[in-house]
């Protein structure tokens, strides 16, 4: 333990806390998602987000296209690649009744996937490194990175984006209406392979986003992508499972967390502790920190 | 579902005679050199391994994702009091191989898993439903792992636990424990499946509000299909470590330790005994046979095959070819 | 036979290998309400999942209009104009009351017509455009009812499906509820219907099926069935007790 430190250094460990958190929280929107209609746990996410990352990568290098840029390619790639990862694989088991087989074709995703990458890019970690890179700006008095900032707004942008789409479109309406319960929603008229797919065309489009802030702002490598999932998990519970814009605040608190222990404590009880903050929410608060009762009839 | 392609009573057979033939293995010349004997070891304990998930989830009907660390931890406990020699005292001395498949030392492995699935069962069972309950044992199992990398001298810290052995010369004591607890525990569960705790098990798993409407302790039930569970992938961990002889945090504790027997279990059949047996061979053949044809790509070829398993058999070989298949 | 507007031949339902429905026929004219009786466990809602698609039948048939509903998915079947208030209401509680009312549009038909259709929905309920924003969980008992009836109307359904309106509501609520009905009835709504709520049931509607063990155990019109002395001492003597 270390005595309190000078609210500078307060605000810096706050600040880089938030700003990298945002990234589990913006996995953890795309996990909502897809938790929601389809009550599966797609661990595949983080796989998912680390292969955007070196798509990112492979069209800096190759084609020369800034990685900030390259969302208005991998965002669109996103939400078709979702499209058919659902309609491929998922369409069939969506309908049984044993979930087991989901969270398993999730699971042989996610080997695929990150042995893919192996196969193409080598098990080495890799980075994007950008002329701005290295630079910095201040926010509040704080220095911090550029790449983190941008990707503190890009997981924002991307969360904002699919708030706005879930309240004001009625096929976002006929998702949340799927999510809370599907019978009712067939009843309406609403397919569930219709909204099961839009769901995961957008969660690997905020896997794209997210690949984007993470090749920008840190070394990767295959197999890191299951931390991530993991990490999502725990944002995903901490903001209330359902709860997409909860996902963003509970990403943004895990990683503040995480940035706490690791000053206060040390660096090698971090996940343990984030992990005990996930089982302490799940038992004590299993509806997340942000849910508001309603008063039930 | 298929027509019975196999019958019933055949079933028992086909195992009776396949446990026989691989009882009989070593005394076939130059088995016990061969590839096949230790690609059978392993089969042994991934097959246990799914036993150990398939009480809690396919029997009971709670899915942990947790059996890594139950798995770890009974490799730990071996290897701790091996080196450590807190058991055997001055007849380690006397003795130098006592602690060898001592049957004390990896019951000790199952029960320290066992009394961990209790302690953190019992909150989270009591809380925790469903897909809460499996992240829940994810998280477990995350924090068990960095408590041993943290566990300074006692746990060895990120390099771990060497048992103070050296090489063992034949695969042969491995091949008979291995082989005798993927029996032994089929038989217990099979024995375990038919009594009246069996049925609360099922009830529960099938109708949680009836059974407790029928004065099932649905917690008490819970708890132990889980401790039960935890057991036998202690015992697995433990026979682990005489493989290895070096337990460490990365090598027990790792997630394919649950992945995999998961995998197992669920293209075996969930919920039937001989699902998770037939599952650990037929997967651990198509890794390794993927592993040995084409090195660079086996994980591709693993997690294919994952996929393909689920979307043109989603019941499990068992239930899919096994006719109507009796539960146990 | 020809203008039936929903006609169900030997249907029969098992969950796994348990059967619940047995070779049952119903059928129901356009324009009237039909109810069906019963007590626990006859197979009512198990009738009514199958016809909206939510249970696939083991054998028999059902037809819309002469249309037959095999194979079809239950979003398909509320395309072709049955609307399904299921038992417990099938409420979105998390979304306003306005949110579910626009689902209850969601097919494109008529999606186009929604505005007419709200304000049809609002002069029927009228507490529902007070409490437009509110979330539908946080309304009373009978408040969710209606909106459940109200958004099931949203889609001017050919037929509307009606498990246990009055299910955990006060009697007051009750008499409200059978006024809807009635109501509903009168603007050329073909309504079937569940109750446990066996006389009032029998009293507005025009028809009547009494399923006893998941099998047609009798049939008739409203005031036959309730004339019938077996249906009085079977069923409604016991529920006047309740």
């Amino acid at each position: 333990m270390q005595a309190i430190p000078p609210p500078e250094i307060l605000l810096q460990l706050s600040l880089n806390g938030a700003l990298g958190g945002a990234m589990y929280g913006v996995a953890a929107v795309g996990l909502s998602l897809i938790f929601g209609t389809m009550r599966l746990i797609f661990l595949a996410q983080g796989a998912m987000i680390i292969l955007a990352a070196y798509f990112v990568r492979a069209l800096f290098y190759g084609l020369g296209i800034d990685p900030f840029l390259s969302l208005l390619i991998v965002v669109p790639v996103g939400l078709g690649v979702g499209w058919l990862v659902y309609q491929g694989l998922f369409r069939r088991a969506a309908a049984e009744e044993d979930r087991n087989i989901s969270l398993l074709i999730a699971v042989g995703l996610m080997f695929l996937v990150q042995n893919l990458m192996t196969v193409v890019w080598g098990g080495n970690t890799a980075a994007v490194v950008t002329s701005y890179t290295a630079s910095g700006i201040e926010i509040l008095g704080v220095r911090t990175s550029f790449t983190r900032s941008m990707g503190f707004l890009i997981a924002l942008a991307g969360t904002g984006l699919v708030v706005l789409f879930l309240r004001k479109t009625l096929v976002g309406k006929a998702v949340r209406a799927a999510s809370e319960d599907m019978e009712a929603a067939t009843l309406m008229g609403i397919s569930p392979h219709r909204v099961n797919a839009i769901a995961f065309a957008i969660g690997i489009a905020l896997a794209g986003a997210a690949g984007v802030a993470v090749a920008t702002t840190f070394p990767f490598n295959p197999f890191a992508g299951f931390i991530f999932s993991l990490k999502a998990l725990v944002a995903l519970a901490l903001g209330g499972i359902g709860n997409v814009a909860g996902a963003l605040a509970g990403g943004i608190i895990l990683g503040l967390i995480e940035a706490y222990v690791q000053y206060f404590i040390s660096g090698g009880w971090t996940n343990a502790i984030a992990y005990g903050v996930f089982l302490a929410v799940l038992m004590f608060k299993p509806e997340g920190l942000f849910s508001r009762p309603y008063k039930k009839a | 579902m298929l027509k019975q392609a196999v019958p019933k009573q055949a079933w028992m057979w086909i195992a009776i005679a396949v446990v026989a033939a691989l009882a009989l293995l070593p005394l076939l010349p130059g088995a016990i050199d061969s590839y096949a004997f230790s690609f059978l070891f392993f089969v042994f304990i991934y097959a246990i391994m799914a036993q150990g998930w398939n009480l809690v989830a396919g029997f009971g009907g709670q899915i942990s994702l947790g059996n890594h660390a139950f798995f770890g931890l009974g490799a730990y406990t071996t290897a701790i009091l091996w080196s450590g020699n807190y058991l055997w005292g001055s007849l380690y001395d006397a003795y130098p191989r006592i602690y060898y498949f001592d049957p004390v030392t990896m019951v000790l492995g199952g029960l320290v898993a066992a009394v961990a699935a209790i302690i953190i069962g019992l909150p989270l069972l009591s809380k925790l439903r469903g897909d809460y309950f499996a992240l829940g044992t994810l998280g477990f199992g995350e924090i068990v792992k960095v408590m041993f990398i943290n566990g300074g001298d006692f746990t060895g810290g990120a390099f771990g636990v060497v048992a103070p052995a050296g090489t063992f010369d034949t695969l042969l004591p491995h091949y008979l424990v291995g082989l005798g607890l993927m029996v032994g525990v089929a038989l217990a569960i099979r024995l375990l499946m038919r009594s009246r705790y069996g049925l609360a098990l099922i009830a529960v798993r099938d109708d949680e509000m009836a059974a407790s409407a029928n004065g099932i302790d649905v917690l008490r039930v819970k708890v132990a299909a889980f401790a039960g569970s935890a057991f036998i992938a202690g015992i697995a961990g433990s026979l682990y470590t005489y493989y290895i002889f070096h337990v460490g945090p990365d090598s027990v504790f790792d997630l394919d330790w649950m992945l995999l027997p998961l995998m197992m279990t669920v293209v075996g059949g969930t919920g039937t005994l001989l699902g998770p047996i037939l599952g650990a061979f037929v997967m651990y053949a198509v890794f390794d046979l993927a592993r040995i044809v084409v090195p660079d790509y086996h994980p591709v070829i693993s997690g294919l095959t994952i996929i393909l398993a689920m979307l043109f058999l989603p019941k499990g070989l068992m239930r899919s070819f096994g006719g109507r298949v009796r539960v146990v | 036979m020809a203008n039936r507007l929903l006609d169900v031949k030997n249907l029969e339902v098992a969950y796994g290998d348990v059967g619940a429905l047995w070779g049952v026929s119903i059928h129901v004219d356009p324009g009237t309400i039909v109810a069906i009786v019963g007590a626990n466990g006859a197979g009512k809602t198990t009738l009514l999942k199958t016809i909206s698609g939510l249970l696939k039948p083991r054998r028999g048939e059902v037809l819309l209009a002469g249309v037959p509903l095999a194979g079809k998915a239950p979003e398909e079947i509320a395309g072709m104009g049955i609307a399904h208030v299921p038992e417990g209401r099938g409420l979105f509680r998390q979304m306003t009351v306005l949110e579910n009312l626009e689902l209850g549009a969601f097919q494109p038909k008529v999606r186009k017509h929604f505005k007419q259709s709200l304000e049809k929905a609002y002069v029927l309920f009228p507490r529902l455009k007070e409490r437009a924003g509110q979330k539908a969980g946080s309304l009373s008992g009978g408040e969710q009812q209606m909106l459940a009836i109200a958004r099931a109307t949203m889609s001017d359904p050919s037929l509307l499906i009606l498990d246990e309106p009055s299910l955990g509501l006060s009697p007051i609520v009750v008499q409200q509820m059978f006024a809807l009905i009635e109501t509903l009835h009168k603007q050329g709504v073909t309504i079937l219907l569940v109750e446990q709520n066996i006389h009032q049931a029998l009293k507005v509607a025009d028809y009547g099926f009494v399923l006893k063990t998941g099998e047609l155990a009798m049939q008739g019109t409203g005031a036959e069935l309730i004339a019938d002395p077996e249906i009085q001492k079977a069923y409604m003597g016991v529920l006047e007790v309740q």
